[in-house]
């Protein structure tokens, strides 16, 4: 027992000496992690506001229904644009394939822009004599109504809501939403995403769907499309979800994304106009009807989206 | 009077001893001798004491004027430096992206510069003030924003839109983070030159009370004496009394000195720089927000209503600047940036007509072309009047530190000398009742 107690004292002893003889470490300031945000784009809600689900989802009419092309009245607004001489076309920068700047030309491109293209062919006889002026998803209903813009060319989704603010030519895409995420996620659908955050942009029909989805995903706002996929990248959301069109530009820009699911909505793309011009809706219609039938519309759709093109969106008529 | 000291007639000592024994309220002080032993203790107390507090005073004074010169006039330098610079990368990245294909060399160099000299001024910052949080905020983000630069430039050359999107990120990171803390430390570095400034003012409220009860002291002692003793002056006292006006005039005229330099290195220089600094970040953003309106690519709204307000604030700042320049150089290099900037606000209404006429192209080689020209031109004469102003500001600072040149030496020289002549001064009288 004594023995026990000598050697137990010193190890002790042993144990004090060390601690003492272990050079102390100089006192360094401790730093403490500074309070820091991840980036964000400028103008992100997170979660968004969306607008009321009841407008959007207004569906007391036929969103495909528009006015049927030449009956060979007068055409006021149209013969405003011949004497300007130009068409003005209200389109989008930032959705790849669809209207995006080329940064090595300086252009606008895509496949809406050669729908314009061909619209300022057919009014002015030159394609060449339209001016793009390139506008946000919430300046495109405010910009036809207050005549900045003839037309708007914009990846636009025809519906009741907006049919009561402009006018509509026939449909001329058919787009559906879908769902980006990144390559490793296991998701399969908007249907996988519950409690996950999803980004769209601010004040699009997208925005409204994802917060709508019976799965209720949490939806984040952004003030343009190529947002999401910064913010997708920088692991801050989870996925995007919007038409096929611009997720497939999205998909295009980063291989490490992949498109999945069966579109979930449909989107009817239309050229948005003014309301108080017929005329110019019932023009636009022929020029939609001529390039369905002589195979521009295949050929656009080939250029853009690659392989081979489906059959164009039938026309219907409202008269 | 021909005798000015020496030791009284005999008669006169008798007088007085006559005197005391007739005032019995004397006598509980102990005597002539005691009570003039006693006016001297008090007295040289008070006059160390208001020497002593003197020297203080430009000790301390002294090294709060070489605190401004040395640490926080240079670190507010710095600071401004830091702001700076981190305007100028925002802006210059914008620029750089504005150029279709390939990014001109000159703004590469010009982005890089920045971001070197953003990284040597928060070096400087972080050495001399460890504690300051807004500098430890500007170093966690800074590697961050030029990341995400570097993203942006890295899609561009791809000709992918994404590319457009990653720089609005950073400039938004740039102006939501990193310039609020730029601001907020050189706010914290104004306000400390100011706030040393201030206490290298301060009227020595302590010493000169103190030095005017000496002279009163002494004044009274020596009336005391002359009624006591018959003699019309004593030459200890008198000397003792020069002494502390002198005293009293040095401390009085290197205050005002170094009050004069500071109030004119203030309003000839840091509170001009102040002006034309604000006038060249205004100038800085104001450029960032008009590249940043073509980048954003018809979803530049935002920027441009940034434009607009960043404008007016700088037209507002040259105005400032005019009206407080003291110095004809400053005056001239002010009335340049202002003629600048109209040629430049002629180039922006150029660029927006362009764009918003959808000649996005025309617009871009606008902005690039005249735009950058004439924000060049302002920017420079800017940075010559913030020069100018600053050298003045050293100047005066420097001419402060001078007018407290030997003050210290030179005052306690003085207080000893002082308490010197009042000693000498009373003991001769006390020795004449020994």
């Amino acid at each position: 027992m004594k023995r026990l107690l000598t050697v137990a004292v010193l190890a002790g002893c042993v144990a004090a000496l060390a601690a003492g003889c272990t050079p102390a470490a100089q006192t360094v300031p401790r730093n403490a992690v500074p309070s820091f945000r991840p980036p964000v784009p400028a103008g992100v809600q997170d979660p968004a506001v969306v607008p009321s689900a009841a407008a959007a989802g207004a569906s007391d009419c036929d969103p495909r229904a528009s006015l049927r092309p030449g009956t060979g009245g007068a055409t006021p607004n149209v013969d405003r644009i011949r004497t300007r001489g130009r068409l003005i076309v209200g389109v989008d920068q930032n959705t790849y394939l669809f209207g995006y700047r080329d940064a090595t030309s300086g252009h606008v491109v895509g496949f809406d822009i050669d729908i314009a293209k061909q619209i300022a062919q057919a009014i002015l006889g030159d394609p060449e004599r339209i001016q793009l002026v390139a506008i946000t998803a919430a300046q495109r209903i405010p910009f036809v109504q207050n005549g900045t813009v003839d037309i708007v060319v914009d990846t636009m989704t025809i519906n009741c809501d907006r049919l009561k603010q402009v006018a509509f030519s026939t449909v001329y895409y058919d787009a559906g939403q879908m769902v980006l995420v990144p390559r490793t996620s296991s998701a399969t659908g908007i249907a996988d995403l519950g409690g996950k955050k999803v980004c769209a942009a601010a004040g699009s029909t997208s925005i409204v769907n994802i917060a709508d989805a019976p799965s209720h995903p949490v939806a984040v706002s952004v003030a343009d499309w190529t947002d999401c996929l910064v913010m997708l990248q920088q692991g801050q959301v989870d996925a995007i979800s919007t038409d096929d069109t611009i997720l497939a530009g999205m998909a295009a820009q980063d291989p490490n994304t992949k498109l999945v699911g069966t579109p979930f909505t449909k989107e009817p793309y239309g050229v948005a106009m003014s309301r108080s011009a017929p005329d110019l809706v019932r023009f636009v219609n022929g020029v939609l009807e001529r390039i369905r039938a002589d195979g521009t519309w295949a050929t656009i759709y080939t250029h853009w989206r690659g392989g081979p093109a489906p059959l164009p969106p039938a026309a219907t008529y409202s008269d | 009077m021909a005798v000015l000291t020496g030791r009284p007639a005999a008669g006169s000592a008798v007088r007085t001893l006559a005197g005391r024994v007739g005032r019995p309220s004397g006598g509980r002080l102990g005597g002539t001798p005691a009570r003039l032993s006693a006016m001297m203790l008090v007295l040289a107390a008070v006059g160390l004491a208001g020497g002593i507090v003197s020297v203080v005073d430009v000790v301390q004074r002294s090294s709060t004027v070489n605190r401004v010169t040395t640490v926080s006039g240079p670190l507010t330098v710095q600071a401004q430096q830091l702001y700076r610079a981190l305007s100028d990368a925002d802006a210059t990245a914008a620029s750089a992206f504005l150029a279709f294909g390939q990014e001109p060399a000159a703004l590469r160099q010009r982005y890089e510069g920045d971001i070197a000299s953003a990284t040597a001024a928060l070096s400087a910052a972080t050495a001399a003030d460890r504690d300051q949080p807004t500098v430890a905020r500007i170093a966690a983000q800074l590697p961050v924003y030029t990341g995400l630069v570097e993203t942006a430039r890295t899609y561009n050359r791809q000709n992918l839109p994404v590319g457009a999107a990653y720089l609005r990120e950073a400039s938004a990171l740039m102006r939501d983070e990193l310039l609020v803390a730029a601001k907020d430390l050189y706010d914290a570095e104004t306000a400390q030159v100011e706030a040393d400034r201030r206490a290298a003012s301060g009227f020595p409220w302590l010493a000169v009370p103190l030095l005017l009860l000496g002279i009163a002291g002494l004044v009274a002692a020596q009336v005391y004496l002359t009624r006591r003793t018959n003699r019309l002056f004593n030459l200890g006292l008198v000397g003792a009394t020069v002494l502390a006006v002198a005293l009293l005039g040095w401390l009085a005229l290197s205050w005002n000195g170094v009050r004069a330099e500071l109030s004119a290195a203030q309003r000839d220089g840091s509170g001009q720089v102040r002006l034309l600094a604000q006038a060249r970040l205004d100038a800085l953003q104001a450029r960032a927000d008009e590249s940043l309106t073509l980048v954003a690519r018809g979803n530049g709204g935002d920027f441009e209503t940034d434009y607009k307000a960043a404008e007016g604030r700088l037209t507002g700042r040259l105005t400032g600047a005019r009206d407080a320049a003291s110095d004809p150089a400053v005056r001239a290099a002010v009335a340049s940036a202002t003629s600048d900037a109209g040629t430049w606000r002629k180039a922006h209404t150029d660029v927006r007509a362009a764009d918003d006429g959808g000649r996005y192209p025309d617009a871009v080689s606008l902005a690039n072309g005249a735009g950058q020209d004439a924000f060049n031109r302002v920017d420079a004469d800017l940075a010559k009047g913030i020069e100018l102003t600053n050298d003045t500001f050293d100047r005066r600072a420097r001419a402060a530190a001078g007018a407290l040149g030997g003050a210290a030496v030179g005052l306690s020289l003085l207080t000893v000398l002082l308490l010197a002549g009042l000693v000498y001064g009373f003991e001769q009288r006390i020795g004449e009742y020994r």
